[in-house]
């Protein structure tokens, strides 16, 4: 899975904060304006016009599907770790 | 000898105390003999260069020695000053030289443009009129070499590194997109015009204000004109008239612009309307202007305190009526049943689009004219994104400011000044694999484009404040109290062409085949872009990316490339190398003959639109098959929702018999009416449909490659041309 976040970007710290991203296999990407490896990954996932809008964080899944906004971010790690804790 | 065009030069002669020795008469451009007179070649190298007078007095004297000893009695004002060019290059006066150049064509040149069709633009007819076109083209691009661009750009469009568009209209911009409120305003009154027209009153006097007011736009823009909202700006108009009279101005519509093939250099204009099944939010409570230019007032009492003038809002019934119109029209095809060539009608597809009521049998009304004739245009506008679309994919997408103008829609005119487009496949020959070289590469060409760009744009600002009595003076009229060409909002376009054998070339596979080419195709289209957006803030320059058309451009850098580059080349080229069929996928698009399903091909095509801000575009070839309207807007619905893709069309291909004028679905070799073989093929050629007879080499390659879904797509239900065909 892979994290798109950018700086300054508070819910994108949030999520950083509550959850050990490490440990849950999650790649961090941060957004920068002048990087085109990031842009052409984010055009990869079709996530272009969502990163426009300010729809951050958002979160690739491994199926390529992706959550984006804090909150639902954050509802699907809780419910992801709580199924690797079972 | 010829007598030829002389315009600065002028006529020369001898020296009095020669007389007795020589007779020399020099044929000038005034059609007549004039004696010589050696004074006119220092003249002329004063007033035309840096050059001092001594040198210039030493330059006429050796000229004229020469032509003395030749005994000639006759000379052209072009030969004698070729003949001072010789001398300033014997004396290392090189800057002198291209200062005192002058254009032109050599003889031969000209007969085969008069006898033979040019194929550059498929779009221009051969005749009389064409032939002025392209001669004078050709003079405008020996200037803009010489006088508007500097000699590394100059060069590079020359090597093939780059191709800047439309030389031959050096002194006008690209191409433009507008709204008919402005001659709904300010009815046609044009600089330099025999007559004025206050804002029209009548449906059909306002359609005749708006193929006019195009015809002379056509002569101050190289390219597209293109019309936004064109249904919806009607509407106000349409009140009084009954559906027959509405289909009557449909039909007027489009048999107007596609039979403008009289205009400039018999070249019919590239006309757009751009069109709304719903009315556009940022359209809703703009007021409406209607007959005589006058805000459309309310008549209801009951709300009429609160709202004294009607709005666009309220027209949505008589849009739909036109829009619906328009279509059949389309649907008809012209007389012969042929699918109209122009104006290329594009729908906006947007949320708003699937929540208005009737939109599921517009839907497929459009999804039918683009299975039988493919004229139809879908345009995405996703979220709350819009734009005006025109040309063959270019697109300008409305920000906050645009909006705020719709308020004040007669504003809302948008220009692409120059567009400029990189051979990529050249830059993977020559880093060799080099990911590194290969940036650089192509940072160095963007830089180049930028120069073109900044060049253009002080040419033509240089026009411009000319004014009123300048060369530009219709884009310098200022009804709404700023210039009609907004410079300040203009786009500067940089196009690609052959990401598809770049790609393959560096890593060895074609965008279709693998992912990993995918992801770098997109990384080479993000550095572009980001590239330009430096630019843009460094010059304050609207600098964007767009896929070019490259009608003739994907061609001609295969063919340079196979000469300059052909070890490398001859391995990516597409085409058929042996008839010199040979070109090199366009812009971003993947190879156009790989057997990809179309849902697939829109997708992954699309994964490159967000990145391509002035115009993305998909093409599904159909070839002889019919989808049915319903699967076509089944597919158009899920392209909205499933993908990020920008455009999409979809092309037939058509015989057209010239015996018996009746049209058969596909590319025949015999007409299924009359067994004529006397016929025309007529399909898309890239944004638009024409006749292959016009249609250069590289084209013609494409042509034999497109992969034409015809697996995926049902061919008619009827085999017999009698009731598929539409004669």
């Amino acid at each position: 899975m892979t994290l798109f976040t950018k700086e300054n970007c508070g819910k994108c710290d949030k999520i950083k904060k509550a959850f050990d991203l490490e440990k849950l296999g999650i790649n961090i990407e941060v957004i920068k304006p002048n990087d085109p490896d990031v842009l052409a990954h984010l055009a990869w996932h079709e996530l272009v016009d969502l990163v426009e809008k300010g729809a951050l964080p958002i979160l690739v899944l491994d199926d390529s599907t992706h959550i984006n906004y804090e909150l639902p971010v954050r509802r699907y790690l809780e419910r992801h770790i709580a199924s690797m804790n079972q | 000898m010829t007598s030829l065009q002389e315009t600065k030069l002028g006529p020369v002669g001898f020296q009095l105390d020669d007389a007795t020795d020589i007779a020399v008469f020099v044929r000038s451009s005034d059609d007549d003999l004039k004696g010589w007179n050696r004074q006119r070649i220092v003249d002329a190298l004063l007033r035309e260069t840096m050059i001092d007078k001594d040198t210039a007095d030493l330059v006429g004297q050796e000229v004229e020695t020469f032509i003395r000893k030749t005994k000639i009695k006759f000379v052209s004002a072009p030969l004698i000053r070729e003949l001072v060019n010789a001398k300033l290059i014997e004396l290392g006066l090189e800057k002198e030289r291209r200062m005192h150049t002058r254009l032109g064509m050599p003889v031969h040149d000209v007969k085969q443009l008069i006898m033979q069709q040019n194929k550059e633009n498929a779009n221009i007819p051969h005749g009389p009129e064409a032939t002025n076109l392209t001669l004078a083209e050709n003079i405008k691009k020996e200037f803009a070499f010489l006088n508007v661009f500097n000699q590394e750009v100059g060069d590079a469009h020359m090597a093939g590194d780059i191709h800047l568009h439309d030389l031959g209209f050096i002194d006008r911009p690209y191409c433009s997109g507008q709204s008919l409120e402005y001659i709904k305003k300010f009815g046609l009154s044009l600089p330099n015009a025999l007559s004025l027209a206050k804002p029209a009153r009548h449906a059909e006097v306002l359609l005749a204000h708006m193929v006019k007011f195009a015809a002379a736009l056509q002569s101050n823009f190289a390219g597209a004109i293109g019309w936004d909202a064109v249904n919806l700006f009607f509407a106000p108009y349409l009140v009084e008239l009954d559906d027959r009279q509405v289909k009557q101005l449909a039909q007027m519509l489009v048999f107007e612009f596609s039979q403008q093939a009289v205009a400039r250099g018999g070249q019919a204009i590239f006309s757009d309307i751009n069109l709304y099944w719903e009315v556009p939010d940022h359209f809703v409570d703009v007021n409406a202007i209607g007959p005589g230019g006058e805000y459309v007032e309310n008549e209801d009492p009951a709300t009429r305190e609160e709202k004294p003038y009607l709005t666009y809002g309220d027209f949505e019934k008589q849009a739909q009526r036109f829009i619906w119109a328009i279509f059949q029209t389309y649907l008809e095809g012209d007389g012969a049943g042929r699918p109209f060539f122009f104006p290329k009608p594009l729908v906006h597809i947007t949320e708003k689009f699937f929540k208005t009521p009737g939109h599921e049998e517009f839907l497929k009304l459009i999804c039918q004219v683009a299975s039988e004739k493919g004229n139809t245009y879908f345009v995405f506008d996703r979220g709350n994104t819009a734009k005006i679309s025109e040309c063959c994919r270019l697109s300008f997408k409305l920000d906050e400011s645009d909006l705020e103008d719709a308020k004040t829609p007669w504003r809302m005119r948008y220009s692409a000044i120059q567009n400029v487009t990189i051979n990529l496949p050249r830059l993977a020959y020559r880093a060799a694999g080099d990911d590194t070289k290969l940036m650089a590469l192509l940072r160095e060409q963007i830089e180049l484009a930028v120069e073109a760009h900044l060049s253009k744009r002080a040419f033509i600002e240089q026009l411009l404040a000319a004014g009123a009595n300048g060369p530009l003076s219709l884009l310098c009229m200022d009804h709404d109290g700023q210039g009609y060409l907004r410079m300040q909002r203009g786009s500067y376009l940089i196009g690609m062409v052959g990401l598809n054998e770049m790609i393959q070339y560096h890593i060895g596979a074609q965008l279709h085949e693998s992912d990993e080419a995918i992801r770098f195709g997109l990384k080479i289209i993000a550095n572009m872009k980001i590239v330009a957006d430096k630019y843009r803030q460094q010059h304050g320059m609207h600098f964007v990316l767009e896929q070019t058309p490259a009608e003739s451009t994907a061609y001609r850098f295969a063919k340079l490339d196979l000469e300059q580059f052909s070890e490398q080349a001859k391995d990516v080229i597409k085409g058929d190398l042996e008839t010199n069929e040979i070109y090199y996928t366009n812009s971003t698009l993947f190879n156009i003959g790989a057997e990809m399903n179309p849902v697939e091909r829109i997708k992954l095509e699309g994964l490159f639109h967000p990145l391509i801000e002035a115009g993305a575009i998909t093409h599904i070839w159909l070839g002889e098959a019919q989808p049915s309207a319903e699967s076509l807007a089944n597919f158009v619905t899920k392209t909205f929702r499933w993908t990020k893709n920008d455009q999409v069309a979809f092309s037939p291909e058509f015989t057209s018999c010239r015996k018996c004028y009746r049209t058969a679905r596909g590319l025949l070799d015999e007409c299924p009416y009359c067994g004529s073989t006397d016929l025309e093929g007529i399909t898309r050629i890239t944004g638009y449909f024409t006749k292959l007879s016009s249609w250069n080499k590289g084209k013609l390659g494409e042509l034999k490659d497109r992969y034409r879904n015809q697996a995926v797509f049902a061919k008619p239900a009827s085999t017999n041309p009698a009731e598929t065909a539409t004669g």
